[in-house]
Parts: C-alpha cells; structure tokens; sequence
C-alpha cells in the first residue's frame, strides 16, 4: 500500500518482499522476492557482494514498463545457518541456572556492550527510551517493580508518553544490550542462538516474561499492544 | 522466506491469517530515464529513525525523516514486531537500509544519486488507511520535491 501511494505521486518503486504469499495479494507494481530468513532482507550482514547482488536484482525492475511485477531472487539457498525466524519466549524453556541478581546480570553484560560499541565504531542500536546506558540499573530497578505487580514509574519518561509505550522502550534498551554484549562475547552467535541463551537462561529475560505478562493481562488496548512488543 | 512452508506453524499460520490487502493491479509510474540518471530514495518499513527521534507506537502510521548523511551510529530502531532476527540490523545497517551500498553504486556510476533524505514507517501492520491516504501520499510528495524519481521500499 506505500508502494501505490508512492506510484500515485509519481515515484516509480521496487520492494523488497519477504513473504511471496503476500505480494501475491498485495501486487506492488515492482518486487522482489528473496528467500532470506526475517531480518535479513538484503541477504547477510557484512556482506556487500551479496547485498550489491540482491539491491541490483531489485533496482533493475525499475526498467519494467508495466506492472505487477513480481519476481523471485535467484539463489534458493538462505544464507547461513539460520532460521526463517528465531524462537519465541513462550517457546522457550527456563534453565535451572538462572542468575538471581538481573542488576548485577546486567552491570556485567554492559562491560561487554561497552566492547561491542568500540569495536563498531560507536554503533549501537540502544537508546529509545532516552535513559543512558550509564544509569540502567534504575531501568532495571523500575521493570522489576513494574513486574512485581507494583506502582512504578520514572522520572526520565516523558509526560506525553503512556507507560506502556515507555516500558516497551525500555524492554527494547535492555535487550539490545544482552543481544549486542552477547555478539561481543560470542560473535558468531544468531538470533535464534542468542534468543534462546536470553529467554532461557538469564535474569533480565525472566524479568521481561513478568512484565509482558504484567501487561498482557491489562484491559487496556496499549498495554496489551505494549505486551506484544515485549514477548511472546 | 521465508519461504512459508519452512517455518514453524504457529508462524506460518500467523502470517497466512493476516489481513493483507488484495488488489488487482494499481497505479503504476514508470521510470522515463536509465537509473544510471536518476535520484533514489530508501523508504522502508524496519521501524528506523535517528536516536532521539520520537520512537514508534504501536499502530502508528507516521513516518519519520532520516537525512541521507544521518551516521549509522545515530540510527536505531523501535519496530514493535518480534518476528524478526535482529542481530542481522545490529551487525550491519545496510541489510535493510543499504545506504552505504547505494553510495558505492553512486561512485560506480551505475545510479545517479541518492536522495537526500530516505524515509521510513513502521511495518508489520493490520490498519494502514493513514499510510494509504495520508502519510504515504506526504511522503511521494516530499520526494517529488527533492527531485527524487525512484524508490526502493525495504522491509526489516
């Protein structure tokens, strides 16, 4: 539906497609469909011969004259070892050897985020809930309250901003911390790999699986939406 | 894929069950110059915005504007679906907004310039009027604009 409001104003788009089944109903005028696992619309990270390929593959359906167009990315195989999506928490199960202490978890797994950020050159997907990396322990502090069934809220969370919307940002910091500090200690570990290390094995993620509960139960439309985002 | 028939079920019914439009052709703008003359913009549906930049809510059928020189450093994403592998977007910005391959084609003379700004939504959606009758139209507007004749839509 972007790819016709785009074309209505006189761009001509190509997209990118990740469910065929889809863009067989949706017809954009131009796509490509690549048989990549979710995430990796362009094939592999740090792999630019085969990104070049794939952009390439979908630039040239700009020179068609009419559309649908939908075409299929030659190479079959996905790349890599991974699957088409990593593993759910409620797929998930705990391990016996949990760490009971999700702040102290988390003061460590930062020394290896720190790591990761230097080694990328100061790349980091952290900060949407405008608390620093820094201060996380109050995040953690306040999601642990949160899950416990208690009042709880922060100061840092903007007036406009409804709770939810600010516990599902910070849901998203924490993970992205354990997810970039676990590249750092394993970096050859996928998504599903380090899914399965987060959900089943450490404190944060038992945290999460409360407050996403926590929120799940709500009557409220946010919240539960809010929940969504957290774990499933 | 993901190939649909290689996930698990759950997912996979999921997927099936959700509300896709149908449609049966549309608009279509075709592209009057070779690319190697024409000025391209990114306009993808990961959820990315700049850090600092108002994440996205759930449902939200706004957009957000990320100027072409943004470092990738400054560039985060708050895309409320779980269903994707992040790491791929955490090892590299380019597998869904490939601004660094788009330069290197620039310099190889095989595309005539990136726009200077991309833009991007949040994917993943069930109710996308807003998309469709307002923010999306916006968007080909502002494109229009800056000269920009083409558009890859990438998803996460």
């Amino acid at each position: 539906m972007l790819a016709r409001a785009l074309e209505t104003a006189g761009i001509a788009t190509t997209a990118i497609s990740m469910v065929r089944e889809h863009s067989e109903k949706t017809k954009p005028p131009r796509a490509l469909f690549v048989p990549f696992p979710f995430g990796h619309a362009l094939g592999r990270p740090d792999d630019p011969g085969l990104q070049h390929r794939v952009l390439r593959a979908a630039l040239d359906l700009l020179a068609e004259p009419a559309g649908p167009v939908l075409r299929d990315f030659p190479d079959d195989a996905e790349p890599g070892d991974q699957p088409p999506a990593p593993a759910q928490a409620s797929g998930i199960a705990i391990t016996s050897t949990v760490p009971d202490d999700p702040a102290l978890e988390t003061a460590q797994i930062r020394q290896y985020h720190e790591q990761w950020v230097a080694r990328g050159g100061g790349r980091t997907t952290f900060g949407l809930a405008g608390v620093p990396a820094t201060r996380f322990r109050g995040v953690v502090r306040f999601l642990q309250a949160f899950a416990a069934g208690e009042e709880a809220d922060m100061e840092e969370r903007p007036a406009d901003l409804p709770l939810a919307d600010f516990i599902r940002y910070c849901a998203d910091d924490w993970k992205t911390l354990y997810w970039e500090g676990r590249m750092a200690m394993k970096p050859a570990a996928g998504g599903d790999e380090i899914a399965r290390w987060f959900w089943g094995e450490t404190a944060a993620g038992q945290v999460l699986r409360r407050v996403r509960d926590r929120l799940d139960a709500s009557a409220d439309a946010r919240w539960k939406a809010a929940a969504f985002g957290v774990a499933r | 894929m993901p190939r649909l028939d290689r996930l698990p079920q759950i997912n996979r019914n999921n997927l099936l069950m959700l509300p896709v439009q149908v449609n049966d052709g549309g608009p279509f703008t075709p592209l009057t110059r070779p690319l190697a003359a024409c000025r391209l913009a990114i306009v993808t549906t990961a959820g990315l915005h700049r850090r600092g930049d108002q994440p996205f809510g759930p449902g939200e059928q706004t957009y957000r504007v990320i100027p072409a020189d943004t470092p990738p450093a400054d560039i985060v994403q708050s895309q409320t679906s779980l269903g994707f592998d992040r790491t791929a977007i955490m090892r590299d910005l380019n597998i869904s907004f490939p601004v660094d391959r788009l330069r290197e084609m620039v310099a190889q003379g095989t595309l005539g310039g990136v726009a200077p700004r991309h833009y991007s939504f949040m994917g993943a959606q069930r109710d996308v009027k807003r998309i469709e009758q307002e923010t999306g139209p916006d968007v080909g507007r502002l494109l229009r604009e800056a000269g920009v004749e083409a558009a890859l839509i990438t998803p996460t």
